[in-house]
């Protein structure tokens, strides 16, 4: 890669699967640059999670540091820690929505980064007919354009992973961090949601960092592909194209 | 025994005129509207403490957590609190009820959102949403059913709690009731505690059938503000309540108070020990009995019907009937909380036989042993644990509940705080209610401690929920 500045800078990086627990992952360094989707190989409980967990901030790492667009969440407090984080958004295999909740308003959960609170609180009593026109260009991209309004738990898990990707495109990040996002589907569902995925980041130069179990997946979709296991990260030399 | 016999009858029959019933029904709705408008209010505050815990605001945590230990105190002895702080009448019976719930529910509530699922929290914390916005569109969806079915339980007990209240004039029909025991005015009475079993089995069905319909509860609110408006203490004698409070420091007992103080803590923890353990073994009975899985129908319907009725009637209604029947002393207040007892634990312990897992059981039967022998080998042995579990949940509540039969004569240390607030001893009165929440938190310590090494598999929420069916049975 001969991108100028990377997006997404790990360096030395300790990481555990919570804030107390002992380091899974030790002197983690790779950087990302901008729209390229890379893929974290390696077996359930490899660390690959705990990895994910570190890059999104929801556990400060235990040894070195994370840059994303040049800031460290660690270092930051408050509104500019929030509005770092929107940078970043995160799709996890799966119950990660709140199935109470109606499709249109998990998608646009997606914005609560750049909405204050009042606004918050006014969409769940009413929204406008522009946010709800968001929430369907976002599932639309998904192909779930006509279940808007439908109420979540009624989603079959693929439907839902999907809902999920809209919530991330509505946050329009800078990385989009994808957990696993195909454990749970079947094969043809799980090429689908991969396919989607990486289309997406290309067309809205979003960097992409998604682990997956299956090295004939990763090879197929990503740009490059790291392995995790042992404690290390290593990046796999490509063979072929 | 005849001396017995013919007190009891002269509980009977009741005065079932119009007329008396008709009179009787200001009361009735005083009480309720007492209790839906302090739950109300107390729901609301509960509510939003809750959400401050659960967001992390700096502070919340402690204030809720020094908020719980208002639950060590006595119902009793706070609405006696109350009474002195706001003047006899239905205002003070409002505050103590809200007090006591908003402490209860404010734990609960918090324990519950502090337990929500992870995963659709953290996800809308990784879009970069604010606390707010977090509780908004995580907390409070996710934990919103069992918010509302602590909130119904919460109603349920309350209803119990007002008769203690007003007891000691918090206002409703528990004065009444007092006053017409201690009148001899036994048919009376009995009118009046069949209309308070009426009305406990019909807001039992009523919160039954609100917990398959939470959106209803929602009717509550603006019935709640209205009652709670309508009897808000309109005279808040401030210099009043502050020179009593000024009167209780420094809590003093004398030498023959401090010299009696062991015996009468020892006769609370007695009548609470004595009562739980009669219970449990009754239940136990009883629980097989009822158990669908253990016996026919024509067996168990009767037996479930039976436990109901022991357990709509609060502890405190049958301490006044058993004090004048086996007369004054702890042996009334064992009796009371051992009958009360008897009927939840037995209904507790049925569903606990019930849920225990068909293998283990089923194989005891395919090896050609019979029912005896399953029960014996493995529905008891499975269901142990769990039952353990609500024995001891039992006993803190009961052991609050001993400090609170002692206003109607059951002795202990109950009895003691109420004759010194008769007497106006109001240095006393502060030495016994710290006496009390002391006795009532150590055992609730002790308690939580062998409830964890029972290592009881169910989730945290779940003991939360004993812990409000604790309270409202």
């Amino acid at each position: 890669m001969t991108a100028a500045t990377p997006l997404l800078v790990v360096e030395g990086v300790d990481a555990a699967p919570a804030a107390n627990a002992a380091p899974v992952l030790r002197g983690v360094s790779f950087t990302i640059a901008p729209g390229t989707c890379v893929a974290l190989v390696g077996a359930s409980g490899s660390g690959k999670t705990s990895l994910l967990r570190t890059i999104a901030g929801a556990v400060a790492p235990a040894a070195g540091r994370v840059l994303v667009e040049d800031r460290d969440l660690v270092t930051l407090t408050g509104g500019a820690r929030r509005q770092a984080r929107a940078r970043i958004a995160t799709v996890a295999q799966r119950h990660d929505l709140v199935e109470q909740l109606r499709v249109d308003k998990n998608v646009m959960a997606g914005a609560l980064g750049r909405w204050t609170t009042f606004h918050a609180l006014r969409f769940l009593i009413h929204a406008r007919s522009e946010e709800l026109d968001e929430a369907r260009v976002a599932l639309d991209a998904v192909g779930l354009a006509d279940k808007v309004a439908r109420p979540t738990a009624a989603l079959s898990g693929g439907e839902q992973q999907r809902v999920a990707i809209a919530r991330a495109l509505v946050q329009a990040p800078a990385l989009l961090l994808a957990d696993e996002p195909v454990a749970s589907l079947d094969p043809a569902n799980a090429i689908a949601i991969l396919e989607l995925l990486t289309c997406l980041a290309r067309a809205r130069g979003m960097a992409l960092l998604v682990s997956l179990h299956q090295p004939d997946l990763a090879a197929r979709f990503a740009d490059r592909v790291l392995e995790v296991g042992g404690g290390r990260v290593v990046e796999r030399e490509r063979t072929g194209a | 025994m005849t001396p017995t016999l013919q007190l009891l009858g002269s509980f009977f029959p009741p005065d079932m005129s119009m007329s008396y019933l008709l009179a009787l029904l200001p009361l009735v709705s005083e009480t309720l509207a007492l209790v839906v408008g302090a739950i109300t209010l107390a729901y609301a505050a509960g509510i939003v403490l809750a959400l401050a815990v659960a967001v992390r605001l700096r502070g919340a945590a402690l204030l809720v957590n020094a908020l719980a230990l208002v639950r060590a105190i006595p119902d009793l002895t706070l609405a006696i609190l109350c009474v002195i702080a706001f003047g006899l009448g239905p205002g003070a019976g409002l505050i103590a009820l809200f007090v006591y719930y908003t402490a209860a529910t404010a734990k609960m509530f918090a324990d519950l959102l502090v337990t929500a699922p992870r995963r659709p929290v953290e996800a809308l914390e990784a879009t970069g949403a604010g606390r707010l916005a977090v509780a908004l569109y995580g907390l409070l969806p996710l934990t919103g059913q069992s918010l509302l079915t602590y909130g119904a339980f919460a109603l349920e007990c309350a209803l119990r709690s007002s008769v203690i209240v007003g007891a000691v004039g918090g206002g409703g029909i528990g004065g009444e009731l007092v006053g017409s025991l201690a009148g001899f005015d036994f048919r009376h009475a009995t009118t009046q505690i069949l209309l308070l079993v009426l009305v406990i089995a019909a807001l039992d069905r009523a919160v039954a059938w609100l917990r398959e319909h939470p959106r209803w509860l929602a009717l509550l609110l603006p019935a709640g503000l209205i009652a709670a408006a309508a009897y808000l203490p309109r005279t808040f004698a401030l210099h009043h309540a502050l020179q009593t409070i000024g009167d209780m420091v420094p809590p003093t007992l004398d030498a023959a108070a401090l010299a009696a103080l062991p015996g009468l803590a020892w006769e609370t923890i007695w009548m609470a020990g004595v009562g739980t353990v009669v219970a449990a073994v009754a239940g136990l009975l009883g629980a097989v009995l009822a158990s669908h899985r253990l016996m026919p129908w024509g067996v168990r319907f009767p037996v479930r019907r039976l436990l109901e009725l022991l357990r709509t009637i609060p502890e405190v209604v049958w301490g006044l009937v058993l004090v004048v029947i086996v007369g004054i002393g702890p042996l009334a207040g064992a009796a009371a909380l051992a009958l009360h007892s008897l009927g939840s634990l037995g209904r507790l312990f049925a569903n606990e036989l019930d849920a225990a897992p068909a293998g283990p059981q089923d194989a005891i039967v395919q090896a050609g042993g019979g029912r005896p022998a399953m029960l014996c080998y493995a529905t008891i042995p499975l269901s142990l644990p769990a039952m353990a579990a609500h024995l001891l949940f039992r006993f803190d509540w009961n052991l609050r509940m001993a400090t609170v039969l002692g206003l109607i004569g059951a002795g202990g240390i109950g009895q003691a705080l109420y004759q010194a607030q008769q007497l106006f001893f109001y240095r006393q009165v502060l030495a016994y209610v710290l006496v009390t929440g002391v006795l009532v938190l150590v055992t609730d310590r002790i308690s939580a401690r062998l409830r964890r090494r029972l290592n009881n598999p169910r989730p945290a929420a779940h003991h939360c929920l004993d812990d409000v069916a604790g309270l409202a049975t």
